[in-house]
Parts: structure tokens; sequence; C-alpha cells
């Protein structure tokens, strides 16, 4: 092979090699990340801020912009627990959120394993069709359902809110795209050493997709916790109802009392930062294993 | 006009050093390879050259022009990354020619120098395919092929056949080689595999812990390695170590007790050393004569013999120190269990304490 | 892509694997989607249903509500949604960036919004946007108007608040998404990159958004599917009203007032949740296609 007349003329031609300040822009660069994180770092964080400082506050002290802790935490507290049965309302939501969410994650992590590992013409089709079915808004079911669960006599039950939710084609897709990256081996292993499918499924994969678990354990509860329009629809008595439904009616009254309501909304958005922060460090973890 | 210099140059992470003032003189068109052990700071010299990494303190200068703050792509260089690095969404000829579409290199011309680097590297049938239609070898030839395209004044290769296996290692091997020679380009070529360092380079950078151990030829460095560290990891398999004692010392030699072999003695031409000191002798695995051949015979307990068709590789020990013979005579049956070897005191090494060599 | 031939047992336990979530799925999802979609051409009020042929459609084209409606949904889906998928990436490549310091908890502050619940965050911002409220003191600090905008008194804020409030809300989730795909991506490319003296606005464009290409395309499907299903947001901001005068009116909200606030017609309310299923499929079919490979230039 011959040397050609582009590379030997390399030498001839050197890459421009102009000084560039690169570290003065580098810098100005860095700089600009920081305040447009910082920005909406700010912007994202005030509005909890904001919720508990309003619970401090009177309602027109909230309204007149007042942005600092006030003295009416223990007014706003006793009209809130006056006016709401908060044991049992926040019950209601936490058992809601709690079962749907740990029936939901066990029906579609079953399903999202199953299609991802046993996979045949006809269930290939299958889960087409499911993510067809994703597209198809809440709404277009929404009529049917409550005329089957009033011809069911549900309406009004726990179980009314919870079954509609239980079976999520986003997250059936969700595990089934994470356990692409389960490793095969680990499956070939287990059988070898005699294990049945379930007992695959219970003590390999289960512990192994941990972080992916947590990831949808973070979604699903807050989707659940969250619910709003079904409930709204199904759930008709004020002591069945969750403590979303109850504040939203707070609110809708003419004149809200915005001190009462923020010390509310601080109990009830309480149960989802927890489960956030102690499942956080799993979450990125979990999530990238579900986009690869 | 692409020769570098590396003058102190130091790498920090925090309060951590990493490259710990490093000197290095490397002239147009010369092949360098830095080979050392992981996390010796090679990988990391490299991308300072690059001007991926910051450099903490001292001064790169290529072509005699301070390159410390100048932007990656105005140094001349170009890079051969270990996972290859291409656009994944891009065509092999895409991707050989996106460099130049921000050069603002004309149409025809990116046509031109593209085609040619395909010819080049005989990537001609695959150039409209994707990198994931593409073999590892393939592959690494796009990313050859990539950096060619640009013309530069030297080649950056990090670490760029360790995802082969190894026999598309050898030919990659030899594609580097070849288009070495066919470039006459600078190439600064990262590597852990001393094989590939002793088969490429024009100059070995021995580097450990942030430190350059040695600067040498391939053979400078096999033959006369400045110390234990570079003796032991240049050359395949390992040179042997055997520890010993200063027992007498005259003006040109020293004279050693191995500790495992009471008895045994043998002088060394060197110069340094006292006695009592604590030393390590290094002889290399076909430095081994058969008995009574050289200055000195231990006896060694055999292991395993290895047979390759040419050569025989014996592992025995001497109770503590496993050690390596190579034996040429490759039918030789060695059915008894133990074997006499020889050491030459003139194709013996001597070390201090501190693995520097006692000459 | 049935690989391997899987023998009988092995089908028997994958159907048994997917059962519980398939017998699920069709009770609660199939078959009220196919009862809705015969119900769409049903006619009448509550449960006295009568066929009417394609009465509902013509309906839809004469009801003023339902248009306001339909105009309202698609305002806030192209506004808000390439806003938030924006943000969402430009925070996402910023955070990256391996030796930004305080990463985590600029990234927790950012996800943080999709975690509280629904209805604090519309208290929250319903309390924000009151007239006197902080949002208007800020704003008029900073000198960006002149006087107190009435958020929801005005047909116009009213959508902004509405669009600003869910922004803030699902950036940082979306932002998660773009943030896991950009940690699978080789690091080296963008060296690479680098060396090949692509400028960075051209990384972005070239490099990271084509990488990203499924993600984005993954978003913004889910986005959009939930823009068009808006309802929480415009329910309690407006106390379930759709005002001022039907402004924010929502296809979603229109079908919940048509079941269960006005006399119930199920069947033109069905009729009205398949507008939705179609601009959903429509809107799906063009982002596939947008996405569709397009090469750049050589």
């Amino acid at each position: 092979m011959t040397v050609s007349p582009m590379i030997a003329g390399a030498a001839a031609r050197p890459v421009a090699r102009a000084f560039v300040p690169g570290n003065a822009w580098a810098l100005a660069r860095r700089g600009l990340v920081y305040v447009l994180l910082s920005v909406a770092a700010f912007l994202s964080i005030f509005p909890f801020f904001w919720m508990m400082v309003g619970a401090t506050n009177t309602s027109a002290e909230i309204i007149k912009g007042k942005a600092w802790f006030g003295g009416a935490l223990l007014t706003n507290a006793a009209t809130f627990f006056a006016q709401v049965d908060a044991p049992r309302i926040f019950w209601n939501s936490g058992f809601i959120a709690v079962v749907a969410t740990a029936l939901t994650l066990a029906i579609s992590s079953l399903a999202g394993y199953g299609f991802e590992m046993f996979r045949s013409k006809i269930r290939e089709r299958i889960f087409g069709l499911l993510l067809l079915l994703l597209s198809i808004p809440f709404a277009a079911m929404m009529v049917p359902l409550f005329v089957m669960f009033s011809q069911a006599k549900l309406v009004n039950t726990f179980a009314s809110v919870i079954l509609p939710t239980v079976a999520s084609i986003f997250i059936i897709f969700y595990f089934r795209q994470a356990t692409k990256a389960f490793p095969s081996e680990l499956r070939d292993a287990a059988k070898i050493d005699g294990l049945k499918e379930w007992q695959i499924f219970l003590f390999v994969y289960l512990p192994v997709m941990r972080s992916t678990y947590a990831a949808a354990t973070i979604i699903v509860f807050m989707t659940n916790w969250n619910n709003y329009l079904w409930p709204l629809i199904v759930l008709q008595t004020a002591e069945n109802k969750t403590i979303t439904l109850i504040l939203s009616a707070l609110t809708s009254a003419y004149t809200p009392d915005y001190g009462m309501i923020l010390f509310g909304t601080v109990l009830a958005t309480l149960p989802t930062l927890v489960i956030f922060f102690l499942l956080q460090r799993r979450f990125v973890e979990g999530m990238l294993g579900a986009v690869k | 006009m692409s020769s570098l210099k590396l003058r102190e140059i130091r790498k920090a992470f925090g309060s951590l050093e990493v490259i710990k003032g490093v000197n290095l003189d490397i002239a147009d068109k010369e092949f360098v390879v830095f080979v050392g052990p992981s996390g010796c700071g090679k990988s990391t010299l490299l991308r300072m050259i690059a001007g991926l990494e910051q450099i903490t303190a001292g001064d790169l200068l290529i072509g005699d022009e301070r390159m410390n703050d100048v932007d990656p792509s105005k140094r001349g260089i170009a890079m051969v990354f270990q996972t290859y690095a291409l656009y994944p969404h891009m065509t092999v000829r895409e991707n050989m020619g996106f460099a130049l579409k921000f050069a603002g290199v004309s149409k025809p011309d990116i046509a031109r120098q593209v085609d040619e680097a395909a010819r080049i590297l005989e990537l001609g049938p695959l150039m409209d395919r994707l990198p994931k239609q593409l073999s590892g070898g393939q592959r690494q030839r796009v990313a050859i092929g990539r950096a060619i395209v640009r013309q530069p004044e030297v080649f950056l290769f990090d670490e760029p056949l360790s995802n082969l296996d190894a026999e598309l290692r050898v030919h990659m091997r030899i594609e580097i080689a070849r288009l070495h020679k066919e470039l006459q380009t600078t190439i600064i070529y990262v590597t852990h595999d001393q094989v590939e360092a002793m088969t490429l380079a024009d100059k070995i950078v021995v580097l450990r812990e942030g430190v350059v151990e040695q600067v040498g030829r391939p053979l400078e460095l096999y033959d006369n390695p400045a110390n234990q560290f570079v003796a032991g990891f240049i050359g395949s398999p390992k040179m042997n170590f055997l520890a010993a004692t200063v027992v007498d010392k005259s003006a040109d030699s020293v004279r050693v007790e191995l500790i495992n072999h009471q008895g045994t003695r043998l002088s060394i031409p060197a110069t340094g050393g006292t006695v009592g000191e604590k030393v390590t002798l290094g002889v290399r695995a076909e430095h081994f004569g058969e008995a009574g051949a050289g200055d000195a015979d231990v006896t060694l307990k055999i292991d395993v013999a290895e047979h390759l068709g040419s050569t025989s590789y014996v592992y025995a020990n001497s109770g503590v120190e496993p050690l390596v013979i190579e034996r040429e005579e490759s039918r030789h049956q060695f059915g008894e269990d133990r074997i006499v070897v020889s050491i030459s005191a003139d194709q013996a090494y001597l070390f201090d304490s501190k693995g520097q060599r006692i000459r | 892509m049935a690989q391997a031939r899987l023998d009988r047992r092995e089908q028997i336990t994958g159907w048994a694997f997917i059962a519980p979530a398939l017998i699920l799925l069709g009770l609660f999802m199939i078959y009220p989607i196919v009862w809705s979609l015969w119900m769409s051409f049903q006619v009448g009020k509550g449960m006295n249903l009568s066929f009417g042929g394609f009465a509902n459609i013509v309906r839809l084209t004469k009801d003023p509500v339902f248009l306001r409606a339909l105009g309202n949904t698609f305002t806030f889906f192209i506004f808000q949604v390439p806003i938030m998928i924006g943000l969402a990436l430009l925070f996402a490549v910023a955070l990256n960036d391996s030796t930004l310091r305080f990463r985590g908890i600029f990234r927790t502050a950012i996800f943080l919004p999709c975690v509280t619940s629904l209805i604090a965050y519309s208290t929250v911002f319903k309390s924000m946007f009151a007239t006197d409220g902080i949002f208007n003191q800020a704003l008029m600090a900073v000198h960006l108007i002149a006087s107190p905008i009435s958020w929801f008194g005005d047909p116009f804020w009213a959508k902004v608040a509405i669009i600003i409030a869910i922004t803030w809300r699902w950036t940082g989730y979306n932002m998660i998404f773009y943030l896991a795909a950009l940690q699978n991506i080789d690091r080296s490319i963008y060296e690479a990159a680098r060396i090949d003296g692509v400028p960075a606005w051209a990384r972005f464009r070239y490099l990271t958004i084509p990488m990203l290409k499924p993600v984005i395309l993954f978003t913004t499907v889910i986005s959009t599917i939930g823009t068009l299903q808006l309802f929480d947001e415009v329910y309690n901001f407006t106390a379930g009203t759709g005002g001022p005068s039907d402004s924010t009116v929502t296809l979603s909200l229109y079908i919940y007032n048509l079941t269960f606030k006005f006399m119930p017609s199920f069947g033109y309310s069905a009729t009205v949740s398949w507008v939705i299923v179609v601009l959903v499929g429509i809107l799906t079919f063009l982002q596939f296609l947008v996405a569709r490979d397009r090469k750049i230039k050589q």
C-alpha cells in the first residue's frame, strides 16, 4: 500500500491551532449551568417551602403572599382536625395506596417477566396490543367502568378504587424492559440448581431486580396516593373519601381557608416524600435499567 | 513538527495526586507506548495530552507550543478510544466525516478524505452500515479511520485492543504497526499489555502509581531494566526473583548468597550494594542454563511442565519462591520431580530492598 | 420474535405468569373500552339509551362547549408538552456532567415536584396565584408586570397558570428518564466529539438528541396522552367549572361534567372520550413519523 497524497499532505497542512481561551469560556458556561440549575431547584422547592409556611399563617396572610412563618399553626391544626376526620381519611388513603401498590407490583412484574422470558408469537401479539391500549385515555373507559361497578353494587368501596388500577400496562411495559437486563445465565443456573420457575422469580429475579421494584414502587404509590378522577367518581360518602378528595373539596369552597388546607396538604404530602426519600437511592438505578 | 514535551506534568483529583511529575520527550513520528498496571495513571496521562483532563501543574508542549489550555480539537491530535466511541446513530461514512463537517471542510473534500481513509483501512463495503452492524474488529478500524480522516499530527490510542479477542488482537496489532509506517505520524499508545508494548513501540514508557519508572526502547527495557518493577513487568513469562544476601563485595563485583538455597553463592558484576544487605536476584526464564553450565546450580522441585511445541515452561519452586524455567528442547520429558538449573552471573540482575537496580 | 421454541410446559408457565394481568386488563380495561365504543353510538339520557348511529358525532360538531374543550386541550398540548420536554432535556444534559457539584441535590430538587400529591400542589399553586399572592408580588418586584394579574379571572392567564403548574410538576419526572438514558451513553462518545472539534450545540443537536430519540419519543407520547386527558389540575384550580367562561374546560372535564354533573348522557360522553382516543392515535402516529430516521446531511 502506498502513502496517499492526502496523508502525505498532513504534515504540510497542520491542523489549525489558534489559541482558544478555553478556560474563560468553560468557566462562564459552567457558571451559567449553576445559575440555571439553582433557579430550577429554587422554583421546584419553593412551593414546598410555601406550603409549610402557609400551614403557619392565616388564610388572609397567605392570599396577601406572606412568605415567612407565622403564628397560626395551632389554629390551622385545630380547624383542620375539627373539620376532617383525619385518622379515618388517612387510613382510607393509606389502605388504598398500599394495597394497590402491592398488587400492581406483584401482578405487573409477573406479567413483565412472563412476556420477556417466555416469548411466543401469540404473546408478542398480545403485548403489542397492550402497548396500543396504553394510548387509550382513562376517560374512554370511565363511564362503562362506573356502570359496571354500580351494577356490581361495588360503588363506594375501596375495591372499586383499587381493582381498575392494579393491572397497569405502563408498569408491565416497564418491568419487561427492565427484565431485558436480567442476566439469563442466572435463570439457567437456578434451573440447573433445580428451582421451579416460581421459585426463580421469587428468590432470584426479585432480589436481583430490587432497584427496578424500588423505582416502580415510587411511581405506583405516587399514582395511587394522588389518584383523583376515579376515586372522585366512585367514592361517594365522606367517611370513605381519600385525603386528596377531602382537601380538594375544602379548596373548592367559596372562600377557602388556605391556612387550614395547607396544613392538611403538608400532612398529605408527607407519605409520598417519605417513600421517595427512602427509595431514592435505588430510584435512578431502577429507571436506568428500564430505559436501556 | 509534531514532537511532544511533557515537563513536570502533574494531576491531582482533590488531594489525591495521580500523576506525580512526569517528564518526557516524544520525537516526531515516534511510536510511544505508555504501559503499566491498571491504576498507574497511563490513561490519565494520555487524556491530559488529549485535553480531556485538565493539567494540574506542569507544561505540555506539542511542537514547541504550550497546549495546557488549548481546546482538544485544536491540539492537532486524534484519539481512538477503548470503547471505540462510534456515534451509534450514524453510518460508518457519517462517523468518519462528522468531524470534518465542523472543521469547515467542503463536502467534496469530506467525501474524498473519507474515501481515502476507507481505502487505507479497507472499509469500502462497510461504509453505509451502522456501528451495531459491525464486528469488534471492524468497529476498531472505523474508529481508527475516523482518526485518520482528521489528518492529525499525533494519534492517541487508549487501550484500543482490549475489547477484542486474542486472535483479532494480534491481527490489529500488526495493522496498527503497518499504519504507523504508512502514515508517518507520532503515535502515543496506552496499554496494560506488555506484549503490545514490546511489539509496537519505538519507545516504551513504564508507569507505576503516577511515576515514570523507565523510558527506553523495548529491548533496552528488557535487557537492562532500571528496577525490579520494570524487570518484572516487561517480559513474558515474568522474570524470576530470588531472595539473597550480600556476603562479600569487591571493586567490580558483589557476591551474594541465595537465602532459599543455602550455600549457593555467585558473584554478580556490580559496584553497588553493601555487605549484609538483603537483595533480590532476578533471572529470566530463558537464562537458566543446564546444570553445571553457569556459575551456580540450584535444585528445584517441579510443579508443572507446559509443552508448547517449540519451547517448554517448567514451573518449579524453591520451597517458597515460584520460578519459571524456559527450555527449548521441548520433547524433553521432565519425568523426575526435581530439576537442577544453573544461573550465570552475567545474565542475572541485582535489586536492592527498595527495588532499585544494583549495577 | 419467537426465537427459541418453547416446550409445552414452558408455554403453560408463560401463560401463568401473564394470566392475572390479562384477566384484570380484560375485565377493567378492554371490556369497558369496547362497551364505550358501543355506547358512543347510543343516544338518550341516563340509562335509557337507543341506537343513534352517527347522531352523537353530528352533535359534536354543533356543540360549542365541546369545541371550546377541544381547542383548550389543544392549546395546553401545543404549549405545555414542548416546553416541558425542552426544559427536561436541558436539565438532564446539565446534570449529566459528572464534575458538577451538588448534582444529587439539584436532581432531587427538580424531581421533587412530581412526588408531591396532586391536591397539595394545586392548592399551593392556587394560593400562590391569588391576585395579591406571592406570584404577582414576585413578578411585580422584578418589574415584569406593572399591576397584578387576575390569574383565574382572565381566560388567557388562566391557561398560562395551568401550563406553569403542570410544567412545574412533570418536568423533573421526564428529566429522570433522560438522565437515566444519558447515563447509558458511553462517555467517550462525547470525548471523541470534543477531540473532533464538534461544538457544544452540535454535540447536543447531533449526538444527544439522536441518541435519546427513543426516550424522547416515549416521554412525548406519554406526555401527550397525559395532556390530552388533562383533568385534575383544571378541576381543582377552577373548582370544577373550567372557568372563567369555559376558557380552561378540557375534554376530560367535559366528559366528567356530561356524565356526573349534568343530566347523565352516557352515549354522548363516550363519543367525546373517543375523540381523545382518536386524537392520541393521530398525534402518536405523527410523533413516530417525525422521529423516524432523519439522516443528517453529509
